[in-house]
């Protein structure tokens, strides 16, 4: 059966097919294909590949342009940090290509390339390279700063990266919880061992895997490496207590273990972070190969020995036609030997331990020669370079390890010395040796994480050395070329940083931007200190790394924010608002109705016949206890010794500095059962309040504070009929002297035992707040609207509350107070009992009663009554200084015309005053100083 | 009073629908199918005592702090709950706090301490979730450790589930791991969609009122 050609595109004249016959270990699948289009011609691949593979079976090579200078990029490693492979993947941006696994009808994009990415014109930008110096941004675009949003509009359309049209779907981010005994970072052989060998000690365990399969290295390795990959994959397969993350990252690591995994590829969900907690944490990420610097590094056709091998091996691609080979290390001969089994002449070998070495790659859309250190040139479509390694420290850098350099093996890796207890290595990242030493090693240092994490007692376990294996040190050949592929960050880049005095590597990176794209210095960091240090002649070790901050790979803001969990509450009428036209205040948390069409005529019903407005969000606390009025002498500034059963206070709260916390009234339901009232915003905070004073102060009191403010429904029934709307749905007596101003009953209503009836006003009409069990509050509520519908009742909402309660000069905390307002400047003058022995906030008080030069809450009138100045507008004072501040203005629709509440300074407040108020659209307006009250100041209405 | 009332059903803060009428409460009359369920159980009565945290009320309670214990104190089973310190949540079926609240009151009157005993049926929102996929759910809105090692059947705490404070209690029905979820009234809606959102990926069905008998029985 003839299986070729089975990677194909169509409408293209040069295709060209690399895709090898069936191969060992390979990962796709032939048996099926998958459609996808590249800019948009149509392309085919098998389940399996990734973007990037099965377009380079059919032939490409370039897949993106550059970031600075728009040059042509192709693969370099063919894994997650490829940086020459970001793609647009429909309407979502900066997808890894060489990452991203293939599915049915995927529309793959090149990012930013025009007219096309064969023929980008802004690659005009490396013809204009040799302007483009180190910091050429900051030097450029820093004057006239006036003209910075119109560079930042040009700047921004050569960014090199996708779109993310306005009307993405915004997509589903998971977020979960997580607390294993032990997270193994990484999934090769190392991690693999480590996981089985601490689940079997007991330990629950997350394996975390970075690519779609376990196994590392010995996925593209040879028979050898694939027999030690069944079998661990066996092992772990075959273990309970083993949760396998592929295709995710272990983002970061905090303190304590507190570590967030990413997880993708998950079915309907886009990705999912995980919250871990974990005992005890294996780093085992393996090895990362590091590319060399030299001219021509960044063409399409110079790649990595570990690109061709998972090419050929996984994916079974040809990479090329004809090679040359830069190896330094076992990884390079392997690599030459798949090549070989590809079919891939290999024109020469440059061994970098004899010496050799390769002075620069040529070619304009890729790879047409090699220049050797000898002058020699090759023609080759492919350089393979293998000189070396790059321990991927973060995570151990994260636990406070700081990894030195070590010469012998060319790279950076860890102090075991200084990890925590509860973080361990095993791997790459520690040492080398064939598969059996890694093995071992894991498995001991598996078996201990388990021992930690679970605090088993007995001796810790052996771990054996992993050795360590030399290696030439080799980073650039002084030739140029790119340090950094993904933000065209040239070797020159750094000389030249380091020649004008950025000579530390935390300032090279942040000048020249070394190591800040994509890979996050994965790739790059080795080369940019070695390039650093010989610049400054300077040795590596003592030039040292940048910090490695969380997180350790790219994480979406999608992830990061998951599921949106904005708590919001509903009071039992909640449904009835919906349904009758109410428009939805948020308040809070809370979902209020600020009125239903007409808010004028939700005043205006009130104020003729009864409307009712649903106040369930006022805060409710049940106090108990003998020391109750003790407590309200403490918290309250005025007195509450002599409140009896049946009877309501109006009270005001400070803090220790004086400053209004909050007011409410409270009501005496029996000898030692009082019901509080606090604004609906501070009901939360007024319980923390009493308890801190019960709990830390007063611990001898005998009281209970329980916050039932959704234990009721709560309803005021306002206005000149209220009483003979109540009077058809309660037996109780609300005639004016059995049920007088500022009582409090309990009773049936409409059926509803135990509701709590309140005879106050903020309205400044006579009113009920009545106090329903919660779960009847639609039905009284329902009951009431139509027991009334001959009365002409009306709901009304937030806004007709906040006009009739201006109407009668009821101050608003957090409103007409502020974080600075003392009691003697919240117009509770005659509320603040002094001659108390103590409450909090007295001293103060006392202070500022004494001093008498505080602002006043005054009432405020525009001469022009059809002006209402905005709240927050400034008054003026004589000399055009600022003197206060309107805190509420409406137009009342009893009057007619505008009406305010202000505070102003103390000079000024004297009724009659005239003064300006300066409008935000700078118009100044004179308005006259009035009393607080403006309809009703003798309370006639309310006290019937 | 003039007027006739039509007679008062109570509702939960939970939207139900379909909608039946259960001992005066109004209740979902949905019947799931799949292992995982979410139930409204805001019917059950509510009964809040506060006492010293570790005197003669807790003895006479008999239950700590953090646990559970299903139980009869004379009204009939209820599960009492250690719900904070020098605070216990009493459970009962719907309609019997009033008997409840007596009985609590009575066993506590011998104590000599100070103590309260409010119904706050009213006042709070209860649902359980149960089955297979419970731990799933739970563990993506509250980051608490839901290891039978850590938090067993019959564990009681007070923590952020889906950012809305929530007594969570461990309450395993017939070996099936099932949680009550107790807050704040006004917030049961939230919680509530919360908890359907989280669970949409895990096939959690709605299903009608179970009662904590069927719970408690079954156990």
């Amino acid at each position: 059966m003839s299986i070729l050609p089975t990677t194909r595109r169509r409408g293209a004249d040069d295709a060209t097919d690399r895709r090898l016959p069936p191969r060992e270990g390979e990962v796709i699948d032939r048996r099926r294909t998958v459609g996808f289009t590249w800019n948009g011609t149509r392309y085919t691949g098998h389940p399996g590949d990734t973007i990037v593979s099965a377009l380079a079976a059919a032939g490409e090579r370039v897949f993106s342009r550059s970031y600075k200078y728009h040059r042509p990029r192709g693969l370099l490693t063919a894994s997650y940090l490829d940086p020459g492979t970001m793609v647009q993947v429909g309407d979502e941006p900066n997808v890894r290509g060489a990452h991203r696994l293939l599915t049915p009808g995927l529309e793959v994009s090149s990012q930013n390339t025009w007219p096309s990415l064969r023929f980008d014109v802004k690659a005009v930008n490396g013809l204009a390279g040799r302007f483009l110096a180190t910091g050429f941004y900051y030097k450029t675009f820093i004057r006239p700063e006036r003209l910075w949003p119109a560079y930042e509009k040009v700047l921004r359309t050569f960014v090199h990266a996708g779109e993310v049209p306005p009307d993405t779907d915004r997509g589903y981010y998971d977020k979960r919880h997580a607390h294993p005994d032990v997270v193994v970072a990484g999934g090769g052989p190392a991690g693999m061992a480590a996981a089985v060998a601490a689940a079997r000690a007991g330990a629950s365990v997350m394996l975390v895997e970075e690519e779609h399969q376990l196994g590392g290295h010995l996925r593209w390795g040879g028979p050898g490496d694939r027999a030690a990959l069944h079998d661990l994959r066996a092992q772990v397969a075959a273990q309970p207590g083993i949760e396998v993350l592929t295709d995710s990252v272990v983002a970061a690591r905090y303190d304590d273990n507190w570590i967030p995994i990413v997880q993708r590829s998950l079915s309907g969900v886009d990705e999912r972070l995980i919250k871990a907690r974990a005992g005890a944490l294996v780093v085992a990420p393996g090895l990362i190969e590091r590319p060399y610097v030299f001219a021509g590094n960044d063409l399409p056709g110079v790649v990595l020995s570990t690109a061709v091998r998972r090419l050929v091996n996984l994916w079974a691609v040809q990479p090329g036609q004809r090679a040359v080979v830069l190896t330094a290390n076992p990884e390079g001969d392997a690599a030459i030997a798949d090549l070989e089994d590809a079919r891939v002449e290999v024109a020469a070998v440059v061994d970098a331990r004899r010496g050799e070495t390769i002075t620069a790659a040529h070619g304009r859309q890729g790879v047409r020669a090699v220049e050797l250190g000898d002058g020699s040139r090759i023609e080759a479509d492919l350089l393979v370079t293998a000189v070396g390694w790059t321990a991927p420290t973060s995570l151990l850098n994260q636990s406070g390890d700081n990894p030195v350099y070590d010469p012998r093996t060319a790279r950076f890796r860890p102090d075991p010395a200084r990890m925590p207890e509860n973080v361990l290595a095993a791997g790459g990242i520690v040492g080398e040796g064939d598969v059996v030493q890694v093995v071992e090693h894991a498995d001991a240092v598996g078996r201990e994480a388990a021992r930690r994490a679970l605090r088993t007692a007995g001796t810790a376990v052996t771990v054996p050395d992993l050795a360590v294996a030399d290696h030439p040190e080799i980073f650039s050949n002084g030739t140029g070329g790119f340090v950094d592929l993904s933000e065209d960050v040239s070797a020159k880049d750094i000389v030249t940083a380091a020649a004008e005095g950025y000579d530390s590597v935390e300032l090279v990176k942040r000048y020249t931007t070394a190591t800040m794209g994509p890979g996050q210095g994965k790739l790059e960091t080795v080369n940019t200190v070695a390039i650093l240090a010989e610049a400054t002649g300077s040795t590596i070790a003592a030039t040292g790394t940048t910090t490695w901050r969380p997180m350790y790979a790219p994480v979406t803001l999608g992830a990061l924010a998951g599921r949106p969990r904005e708590p919001v509450r509903y009071s039992p009428m909640h449904p009835w608002h919906e349904r009758h036209g109410a428009v939805p205040l948020v308040a809070g948390q809370w979902i209020r109705p600020d009125h239903y069409g007409d808010p004028a005529a939700e005043v205006t019903a009130v104020r003729t016949t009864v409307g009712l407005i649903d106040v369930t969000p006022i805060g409710k606390l049940d106090l108990r206890g003998p020391d109750v009025p003790k407590l309200l002498e403490l918290l309250y500034v005025n007195k509450w010794q002599k409140l009896g059963v049946g009877r309501v206070r109006y009270g005001v709260m400070c803090a220790e500095d004086g400053v209004v916390l909050d007011d409410g009234v409270t009501g005496r339901l029996g000898e030692q059962h009082y019901l509080m009232s606090t604004t609906s915003s501070g009901a939360a905070a007024v319980w923390e309040w009493a308890e801190r004073w019960l709990q830390t102060a007063r611990p001898q009191w005998q009281v209970h504070v329980t916050p039932v403010t959704t234990a009721y429904a709560s309803v005021n029934v306002a206005g000149p009929r209220s009483r003979e709307l109540l009077r058809r749905l309660t037996d109780l007596d609300l005639g004016a002297e059995s049920f007088g101003y500022m009582s409090v009953r309990t009773g049936t209503v409409a059926g509803v035992a135990d509701c709590v009836l309140w005879r106050i006003g903020f309205t400044g009409e006579l009113s009920f707040e009545v106090h329903v069990p919660a779960a009847y509050g639609l039905h009284v509520w329902e009951q009431l609207m139509a027991a009334g519908e001959d009365l002409g009742v009306r709901p009304f909402g937030v806004e007709a509350q906040r006009i009739l309660r201006l109407e009668k000069g009821h101050a608003i905390v957090g409103q007409d107070t502020d974080g600075l307002t003392q009691g003697f400047s919240a117009g509770v003058d005659e509320l603040i009992k002094l001659d108390k022995p103590d409450f909090v906030g007295k001293p103060e008080l006392v202070w500022q009663h004494g001093r008498d030069t505080h602002p006043r809450l005054v009432g405020l009138r525009t001469l022009d009554g059809t002006i209402v100045p905005p709240e927050a507008s400034q008054i003026l004072d004589r000399a055009g200084g600022i003197a206060g501040r309107v805190t509420s203005s409406r137009m009342s629709p009893t009057l007619g015309r505008s009406i305010g509440l202000a505070q102003l300074d103390r000079e000024l407040a004297a009724v009659g005053t005239r003064v300006t108020v300066r409008l935000p659209d700078g118009r100044d307006v004179v308005a006259e100083v009035t009393g607080r009250v403006h309809v009703d100041p003798e309370g006639e209405r309310q006290r019937v | 009073m003039s007027e006739t009332t039509a007679a008062a059903v109570a509702r939960s803060p939970i939207a139900a629908s379909p909608a039946t009428v259960l001992d005066g409460w109004e209740v979902s009359a949905r019947a799931a199918t799949g292992a995982s369920t979410l139930s409204d159980e805001t019917p059950l009565a509510k009964v809040l005592v506060r006492a010293p945290f570790d005197g003669a009320s807790r003895k006479a309670l008999g239950v700590r702090f953090g646990r559970t214990e299903h139980t009869d104190v004379g009204s009939g089973e209820v599960l009492l709950v250690g719900s904070a310190p020098g605070e216990w949540l009493t459970l009962g079926a719907p309609g019997t706090a009033p008997a409840l609240r007596t009985a609590l009151e009575e066993r506590l009157a011998g104590t000599g301490e100070f103590t309260s005993v409010l119904d706050l049926t009213h006042g709070r929102a209860l649902m359980r979730l149960q089955g297979p996929a419970a731990t799933t759910v739970l563990a993506g809105v509250c980051a608490i450790d839901l290891a039978d090692t850590v938090t067993p059947d019959g564990t009681a705490l007070r923590t952020s589930v889906a950012a809305v404070v929530t007594d969570v209690v461990r309450d395993d029905v017939s070996g099936v791991r099932s949680y009550l979820l107790h807050c704040e009234r006004s917030s049961g809606q939230y919680l509530w969609d919360a908890l359907l959102d989280a669970g949409s990926r895990s096939a959690v069905e709605v299903t009608g009122f179970r009662g904590l008998g069927s719970a408690g029985s079954a156990r």
